[in-house]
């Protein structure tokens, strides 16, 4: 089975730091790492490789330095790794990173199931992968908490739901979005490290994916960010002694 | 004056416990919140005739803190950061002793520091601090909860004082006030003893002469009795000497530039001899911050935990061909040459007979603290284990060593604790430190007549590791309850040279009785 896993490299989560004039986040690449949910997609497709054979592609759109993360999730059991990295993406919304991906999932030859993470921890839209999904025009099934089985032509998964959780079979080629803790990442091992070092990483420029120019990057984005910004703190709390409660909220009641 | 001390009954009974799980008794309980009020516990207690027993987190697990009657002096809400300085290139932050561990850590990581007590040499350091490099403090007790103060005074050590050493190294200064009500305070570097004769100057001018104890210390990692060497700079003595000197009210810590790769291996063995063989061959390997060891033993206890589905199910599978885990962590440059530790690691691994493929690497945080947890669960399943145990058979206490041997008798040591484990037919889990030959050997008793028989055993490997050279307690300190290790390790002469130290710092003998060594024949009569 060809497996494709979209991997997005975000900010270390507990090195967000907004800068205190632009408002915007500070990206340093050094403390970047990939979105954990495509973590667990990786892992996730991994296990269905050592199950039913076939490849696992890890698949990301970004600046040169993301290369060392694929490297990594080569380490952790991907086959092989593609970049696309062009300054034509910059400012790239879903829209424009989704249609990007899959002109990308078509230029290497298409795919029997692609998986993305849920969502990622920077901006939380969760829209890739059902975007992805339109634009190959295959079925989508997203918020997975377990696949239940594979074979050449279905695959089996239950979804998370605002009821309760729905077990779906879908065709395939299909796209799937995982939680977090679908499964555990394996951590990489010194072998699966050694063999990442030597690994080719592909990178692909917009040229190479015939992309429609005004579809990708900031042409090919209708969503703009205005502002970013810290939350407003709110109001302090008021500590009220329990023996003394039922007199301090008469108190406070008189006050509002 | 005497506002703040209150009866022992009127605060909870887990001031008279600690992490050792020992209970003791007191008559009077005060929670200083400033030097002064140390000042007038320490004058009640002389004029009520009161033994004093300090404490801080109570994490120790050898029972220094646990109060054998009279006046409990809690330090842990003196705990605030006084000062800063810069001092050959290093930062040093003055706290006081109550400042516990985790809430330092997150200080420095994010550079937030209460600077209300700071004067302005202080906040200029500060400014500079806080666009400077990274830094942090090296000391890492695995509880997190234990207070610097309480560090300082066991000499409290951790995974990664494989490389920095343990908590003496990390400390500048301390003041430390004595029973009289005197105060010391000693930087590092500005009082020396003269062989073994010293005298430590008082801030009133007075000093404490004394002579110290001519034992020669072991060359190991160590924190059994009173750190004395010819020579020796008398701030080391202070540090790591349990209580039973004076109570310390501030420390000068010494911060590290935090390096730039923190990376963590964990190595899997299928044969024990093989993890050792690595860990002999691996010590070579110059950017290793920690090494530790977690034996079968402690592996099946994790494997029951994470199929119990508890807390524990995140636990990466350890396959059950697996019998050791040996787990390095890399402190380096850049990660180019963590890279190349790594790789080398990995070659080690492969010639003591394991497998690269059988290695789990850490590059990051997350991942790190995926590594941090699987390390942490261990020692707190077993924990989780005796209280199960407990609930049948109260008197059933956790029974784990903390002794040390020197680099060329690992092997002898293990091979004596798998020949006596055996013998006694107790279930046990080996983990811990091992890069510096330092490993708990825990015990777990399922009856009084099996504690009894793992009580002798203690005490003869007490013997045989002294005989090797090593030390009876390497991080935990001796307390109370390793006091009868210490002298099987020093001898009584040694001892009798420990109290009459003691006296001349504590003539009433009123300081962390029970700590260390009993007060001698006066007490027995």
């Amino acid at each position: 089975m060809n497996i494709i896993v979209c991997v997005k490299q975000v900010p270390s989560s507990n090195e967000v730091r907004l800068d205190p004039v632009r408002k915007t986040i500070i990206r340093d690449s050094s403390k970047a790492v990939a979105n954990p949910f495509d973590v667990t997609a990786v892992e996730a497709a991994v296990q269905i490789r050592e199950k039913h054979g076939g490849t696992v592609t890890a698949l990301s759109m970004g600046i040169p330095a993301t290369e060392k993360l694929l490297r990594d999730e080569i380490a952790r059991g991907a086959d092989k790794a593609v970049l696309l990295t062009d300054r034509v993406f910059a400012g790239a919304d879903t829209l424009a990173t989704s249609y990007t991906l899959a002109k990308a999932v078509n230029t290497l030859g298409g795919a029997d199931l692609i998986l993305c993470g849920k969502m990622a921890t920077d901006g939380d839209t969760a829209q890739i992968g059902p975007e992805l999904s339109a634009w190959l025009d295959v079925p989508c099934v997203t918020d997975v908490i377990e696949i239940k089985e594979t074979d050449d032509r279905h695959i089996v998964c239950v979804r998370n739901t605002d009821a309760g959780t729905e077990t779906v079979k879908v065709e395939l080629p299909a796209v799937i979005t995982v939680v977090k803790n679908l499964t555990i990442p394996r951590l990489p091992s010194i072998a699966g490290i050694r063999k990442s070092l030597d690994a080719e990483v592909r990178l692909v420029k917009a040229a190479e994916l015939g992309a429609d120019p005004s579809r990708i990057g900031l042409d090919g984005s209708p969503t703009q960010v205005i502002r970013t910004f810290p939350q407003e703190k709110k109001g302090e709390a008021v500590k009220i002694e329990a023996d003394k409660a039922a007199a301090a909220v008469m108190e406070l009641w008189e006050e509002l | 004056m005497y506002d703040l001390i209150q009866s022992a009954d009127k605060i909870g009974a887990e001031y008279l416990r600690d992490e050792s799980r020992s209970t003791g008794h007191a008559e009077y309980a005060v929670f200083a919140k400033n030097e002064e009020d140390v000042l007038n516990a320490l004058r009640f207690a002389n004029e009520k005739d009161l033994n004093v027993t300090v404490q801080g987190g109570r994490t120790g697990l050898a029972g220094a803190a646990v109060p054998y009657g009279g006046l409990i002096l809690n330090l842990s809400q003196m705990d605030r950061i006084t000062g800063m300085e810069l001092q050959d290139g290093k930062y040093i932050l003055y706290a006081q002793p109550g400042v516990v561990l985790l809430k330092l850590r997150k200080m420095i990581a994010s550079r937030k520091l209460d600077t209300g007590l700071f004067d302005e040499s202080s906040l200029g350091i500060y400014n500079r601090f806080f666009t400077d490099k990274e830094q942090f403090f090296p000391t890492d007790p695995t509880e997190t909860s234990a207070t610097v103060g309480g560090m300082a005074a066991c000499n409290a050590s951790g995974a990664r004082s494989y490389r920095y050493g343990a908590m003496r190294r990390h400390v500048s200064s301390v003041r430390m006030f004595l029973m009289d009500g005197r105060c010391v305070n000693v930087k590092r570097g500005e009082a020396f003893a003269n062989g073994l004769k010293a005298s430590l100057p008082c801030t009133d001018g007075s000093s404490v002469d004394f002579t110290l104890p001519s034992y020669k210390m072991p060359e190991v990692k160590n924190a059994s009795g009173y750190y004395a060497a010819p020579d020796m700079d008398l701030i080391d003595l202070l540090i790591g000497s349990d209580g039973t000197l004076g109570v310390i009210v501030e420390l000068g810590l010494i911060l590290d530039p935090l390096p730039e790769a923190v990376w963590g291996s964990a190595c899997l063995f299928e044969r024990e001899k093989d993890a050792l063989s690595f860990v002999d061959k691996v010590r070579g390997e110059k950017n290793i911050a920690s090494l530790e060891y977690f034996d079968k033993g402690a592996l099946e206890i994790l494997r029951q935990q994470k199929a119990n589905g508890s807390a524990f199910a995140s636990l990466p599978d350890v396959p059950k061909r697996i019998e050791s885990i040996v787990y390095a962590e890399l402190h380096c440059r850049d990660e180019e040459e963590a890279l190349g530790s790594l790789l080398r690691i990995g070659e080690i691994a492969e010639l003591a007979g394991g497998n690269e493929k059988d290695t789990w690497v850490a590059r990051n945080q997350s991942d790190l603290d995926g590594l941090m947890f699987f390390r942490h669960a261990v020692p707190e399943s077993v924990n989780m284990n005796i209280d199960k145990l407990r609930k049948t058979q109260p008197s059933l206490t956790k029974m784990g060593t903390d002794m040390s041997v020197p680099d060329d008798k690992l092997f002898d040591v293990m091979e004596m604790y798998r020949r006596d484990i055996e013998k006694t037919g107790v279930r046990s889990a080996i983990w811990g430190h091992i890069g510096n030959n330092h490993l708990h050997v825990n015990l777990l008793p399922s009856s009084t007549e099996e504690a009894g028989r793992v009580k002798e055993m203690f005490k003869e490997w007490a013997k045989s590791v002294t005989s090797m050279g090593g030390a009876v307690s390497a991080e935990h300190g001796v307390g109370k309850l390793k006091a009868s290790f210490l002298e099987i390790m020093y001898g009584p002469e040694h001892i009798e040279e420990m109290r009459s130290l003691k006296r001349t710092f504590d003539p009433e003998w009123k300081l962390g009785c029970g700590n260390l060594f009993s007060k001698g024949e006066e007490e027995k009569a």
